[in-house]
């Protein structure tokens, strides 16, 4: 359903709850579970080790001072800490004028732009996470291409639905049509994978 | 039902692409629109997962210990200073070591008192029972709060809640436990507060839950449903 198994994401609100009240355990836990997939994240859109990691601890420095903030009913512990990297990153692209340094296109597991300072994940993380990845992937790569294209775009570069019609030469209708149908059956193949 | 304009401008909304005053308009829309909420929720979680499609890697771990500083010093930044005067400042010294002494005496007699537990718990198995304390998630209220005792053996276990209104008509709260060995959440049943906001009942999971780590409450369906979906209101581990 998520980036985590429902019993995960309990696990996830309830550190998110405990950060709120200031627990600094919980905040530890809470990084090491998601620090890896939000930094590829911040490394495939910066391509840059350095800006990832300065983009990652803003995230994780918002995520202490907002934890309380956090609401449930919106989106998973997962979706949100994705969305404010994403956010924080998109505004470090604007400020910084770095649009053309996005990395679009590989949906490979090789790491890209992997500096000295980065570790390729080890052999000995989770069977689960790898799963998890390799079905969204599967799913993202089954999409039909106009599709998987446009939501790439839409989610890895900090591109308004007007720029992403300009960029691929198509109507702004039918890029809203791509983004929406491509959405809607990822999220109905990965409940029912 | 929601129309396919809606459903564009959910996806558009859920990726961050609308801009700040078609945001504005849409979220009025969100806020008189449960099904439209829902919709979005959902294709956010799909628009999270798209963070997986990207190679994998981890930051250095110099990168933790600098954040992990950043937020010991804001504590330490909140904390009040006390005030000191000179010609008594050996007293806070001598307090500590009289209570470090305590400390350690309190210490050695828990662990005997551990001990004798452990004796006690081995012989009785109406005392084989843990107790998890249930903290609120937004959206519940936040005095809302709950205590679980459960009894592994007999794989049963009572519910006490408080301060947690009863839910809009349509819905139920759900009791979950989260069990180290089960993917997701095994249900353990509806819960009715009353029109105080209390219940206690009895409960007894649907699947064997032997390595329980955490028991959460959950706004579902009316009567439930087979596996979560709705937010979680209260969760809490040992």
């Amino acid at each position: 359903m998520t980036g985590t198994s429902s019993a995960q994401e309990m696990l996830d609100q309830e550190m998110i709850a405990r950060i709120g009240r200031r627990d600094q355990s919980a905040f530890s836990a809470l990084y090491d579970r998601l620090s890896g997939p939000l930094y590829s994240l911040a490394m495939k859109m910066l391509g840059d080790p350095a800006e990832a990691q300065d983009a990652l601890q803003d995230v994780f420095l918002q995520i202490w001072s907002r934890a309380a903030t956090y609401h449930p009913e919106q989106s998973s512990v997962f979706s949100w800490t994705v969305l404010l990297t994403r956010s924080r990153v998109i505004d470090r692209l604007r400020a910084r004028g770095r649009r053309s340094r996005v990395v679009v296109a590989s949906t490979e597991e090789t790491p890209t732009g992997a500096a000295d300072a980065s570790t390729v994940e080890s052999a000995a993380d989770t069977v689960e996470k790898h799963d998890e990845a390799a079905r969204v992937r599967y799913v993202l790569n089954n999409l039909p291409s106009g599709q998987r294209e446009t939501i790439e775009l839409a989610f890895f570069e900090d591109l308004s639905h007007h720029e992403i019609a300009a960029r691929l030469g198509q109507p702004l209708g039918t890029v809203k049509a791509r983004i929406r149908r491509g959405l809607l059956k990822l999220r109905e193949r990965l409940n029912n994978l | 039902m929601i129309s396919e304009e809606q459903q564009d401008q959910a996806a558009l909304y859920a990726l961050g692409l609308l801009g700040a005053d078609e945001d504005a308009a849409f979220e009025s829309e969100l806020r008189a629109n449960i099904e439209l909420r829902d919709l979005v929720r959902e294709l956010r979680e799909a628009a999270g997962n798209l963070a997986l499609t990207a190679p994998s890697l981890l930051p250095p771990v110099s990168l933790k210990q600098r954040i992990m500083g950043e937020i010991a010093m804001e504590a330490k930044r909140v904390v009040p200073i006390p005030t000191r005067r000179a010609s008594f400042s050996w007293v806070p010294w001598a307090i500590a070591a009289a209570l470090a002494v305590f400390c350690g005496l309190l210490a050695v007699d828990r662990v005997r008192l551990e001990h004798q537990l452990a004796d006690i718990r081995a012989v009785d198995p109406l005392m084989q029972t843990t107790f998890y304390t249930l903290a609120p998630s937004a959206p519940a209220p936040t005095d809302a709060k709950a205590t679980v005792a459960w009894q592994p053996g007999s794989q049963s276990g009572v519910i006490r809640i408080s301060n947690l209104p009863a839910p809009e008509p349509g819905k139920d709260y759900q009791l979950w436990a989260v069990d180290a060995e089960h993917k997701d959440p095994i249900s353990a049943g509806v819960v009715r507060v009353d029109k105080d906001g209390v219940a206690q009942i009895r409960f007894k999971p649907v699947e064997k839950a032997e390595h329980v780590k955490a028991f959460a409450i959950s706004l579902e369906r009316e009567g439930g449903v087979p596996k979560k979906e709705g937010p979680i209101l209260l969760v809490g581990t040992i």
